[in-house]
């Protein structure tokens, strides 16, 4: 790859980051604090989807697990920040070195595994690693969890921005993060890494016949996609408690359901199903509030219609809300 | 001894239930190639629907029999709604890639799981509610002691074993079932030599969501029933039918008869804690060693 190449990649990613940091910030001076908050909640899951976009997505493997990684994320940065008294800052690079490794582990085990088999192997393991919470009592505390936040806003923060409420430091405190995720996922999109994993996920033995060590290669996309999870998790964490019941299976496929709605191989697409999957039940509420109904139907219509959307868009146009601009880029 | 009677027993009677639900995943990958994740979805549902036969008067067999046609009636409702269309669809961009193609049906079925729990929830509210059993659940009395399997251990085995002749006698002695294994093997070929695969497709979700419901109707007595209640059965399920091979119903009723023994072994021994762990320790360990299972055959597919 030429210099001017890389240097075009780099300028195009970081034009897309500034864009972004640019519309959050905007949208968040407009919000109330309920929205504020939800919308840090956003920028946390859209980096656990941005980790299903480019390891399903992208590389193709499809795991059922991200939520299993999402909680050696929590755990790591949470037993830093109260065992070491370190602040989130540090704890939460550690969460994200912690969780490559566990995808490390688990990524050489899935390269050997393909389509059905994985998926069914890393739903295994987003039910098994939360048990483990129970099994070592003594360092994780059971069901009862470990509590950390993210703290209160620095001084230097207050004195630049005046009173900084405790939801728009919610949103300050994840921004950098979610910042650092989009450029990265950008980066690796536009990438010759891009494009090795696109010609592994589309087809094997020719991405083999090409020169592709395409077993290095998955493993590899395992660890960078673990990454994404694992600082996902620690920030996921620090809205309060890191327990097993703060990453249930649901959260690992309400990652995938948010990547396949808004479209699977697509960075805009990752966000675009993010903020349904996450102002879904809101919306939802929005429109029942007008109507007399049971508790039972408020509870349950959020997830009956993220699934109908689910299956509607794998039937109707697999490809997602961003599939088709993608679609006419191509031909 | 008393324990690991007891171990061997509980082992061997859900084992039974986890070699159906392992069943019913084998039947419908070799049928349509795909590992249906909503298949205790709709177990639970069915399972629902006899429940609420019951409590409204009706007797336990007649719920028994409604729920077994209603899985059946599920099961093929969504090969028709669902997947066929999918598998139409071919052509698109995006199914060109192969591992899109092996990942939009997982994804679509993980849908249809969402689905059915939120309707169950939604129409039978989401309180957990017990569920009968024909027979008594006690354990069986000889000679002053009480022994460590019940009658319903025997209940279960049995309806298992009968089960399991049935399906064996159909995929070796009728049309249909030939046709269906014609269809698994070779689906380019059983087409041309005149079999309709979209019929074997539509009838191995019909089998496979009996057989489900089957298995839905023989735990629920001892796990009670709410809209999550037969996750972990899934995850169970799949386990067995990777360690006997998905491609292998005698695989299937081996690995389901393992897992049930491991668990129960270490629920008895260990810690009941430990046994998801177990589980996935056992399907890690049988990926490694023999990724299609035992009962595979040759290797053809990998690069």
């Amino acid at each position: 790859m030429s210099k001017g190449k890389r240097h075009s990649i780099f300028r195009k990613s970081l034009t897309r980051t500034i864009l972004f940091a640019i519309v959050i910030l905007f949208a968040q001076s407009t919000f109330e604090p309920y929205n504020q908050s939800q919308l840090a909640l956003v920028l946390i899951y859209f980096i656990g989807v941005l980790s299903v976009t480019l390891l399903t997505g992208i590389s193709g493997q499809l795991s059922l697990g991200q939520g299993a990684l999402m909680a050696v994320g929590g755990y790591s940065a949470a037993l830093t920040m109260i065992n070491l008294e370190y602040s989130m800052w540090v704890a939460i690079p550690i969460a994200m070195v912690v969780a490559s490794l566990a995808g490390l582990l688990l990524g050489v085990a899935a390269a050997r595994l393909s389509g059905p088999y994985l998926a069914g192997t890393t739903l295994v393991i987003a039910l098994a690693i939360p048990t483990l919470a129970n099994r070592f009592f003594s360092i994780f505390k059971g069901d009862e969890g470990l509590v950390v936040d993210s703290g209160y806003p620095p001084e230097w923060l207050t004195n630049l921005l005046g009173e900084v409420t405790y939801e728009e430091w919610q949103l300050y405190s994840v921004l950098p993060f979610a910042l650092l995720a989009l450029f990265f996922a950008s980066n690796i999109l536009l990438s010759r890494t891009g494009r090795v994993w696109k010609s592994i996920r589309d087809n094997q033995s020719a991405a083999a016949l090409s020169g592709v060590n395409f077993s290095r290669q998955k493993v590899f996309a395992f660890v960078v996609a673990s990454a994404f999870a694992g600082v996902a998790g620690a920030l996921y964490g620090m809205r309060g408690l890191v327990g097993p019941s703060v990453y249930p299976v649901s959260l690992s496929l309400a990652l995938l359901t948010a990547a396949v709605l808004g479209g699977i191989r697509s960075i805009a697409g990752a966000f675009i199903g993010t903020i349904i999957v996450v102002f879904l039940p809101d919306w939802i509420n929005l429109v029942l509030g007008r109507f007399e109904t049971s508790s039972q139907l408020a509870d349950y219509l959020p997830a009956l219609i993220s699934g109908l959307l689910l299956i509607a868009t794998v039937v109707i146009n697999p490809a997602g809300v961003m599939g088709g601009a993608h679609h006419h880029k191509k031909k | 001894m008393d324990t690991f009677l007891s171990a061997l027993f509980s082992g061997l009677s859900g084992g039974a239930i986890y070699s159906v639900v392992a069943l019913g995943l084998v039947i419908v990958w070799r049928g349509a190639g795909i590992v249906n994740f909503a298949q205790m979805g709709q177990a639970m549902f069915s399972t629902y629907i006899a429940s609420t036969l019951i409590q409204n008067g009706y007797s336990y067999w007649v719920g028994f029999i409604v729920a077994i046609f209603a899985g059946a009636l599920i099961g093929s409702l969504l090969d028709l709604l669902v997947m066929r269309p999918l598998s139409n669809k071919k052509k698109t961009e995006l199914l060109s890639s192969e591992s899109m193609r092996a990942a939009v049906p997982v994804i679509a079925s993980l849908g249809i799981l969402a689905v059915l729990q939120a309707l169950a929830g939604i129409i039978w509210a989401a309180e957990e509610r017990g569920f009968p059993s024909p027979v008594i659940r006690e354990g069986f009395v000889i000679g002053g002691t009480v022994m460590p399997f019940t009658s319903f251990d025997i209940f279960v085995i049995g309806t298992v074993f009968i089960t399991l002749t049935i399906t064996t006698l159909f995929f070796k002695k009728t049309g249909m079932g030939l046709a269906m294994r014609a269809t698994a093997l070779n689906q380019e070929v059983a087409k041309l030599s005149g079999i309709r695969t979209n019929h074997t497709r539509t009838l191995s979700w019909a089998i496979s969501g009996a057989a489900s419901s089957l298995a839905g109707l023989l735990i629920a007595p001892t796990s009670n029933l709410s809209p999550n209640s037969l996750d972990l059965i899934l995850i169970i399920g799949f386990t067995a039918a990777v360690v006997g091979g998905l491609n292998s119903p005698a695989g299937a009723v081996v690995g389901g008869l393992i897992v049930g023994l491991v668990m129960s072994f270490v629920t008895f021994y260990l810690t009941p804690e430990d046994v998801f762990l177990s589980i996935l320790v056992l399907l890690l360990f049988v990926l490694i060693v023999k990724p299609r299972g035992i009962f595979s055959g040759k290797d053809s597919r990998r690069v």
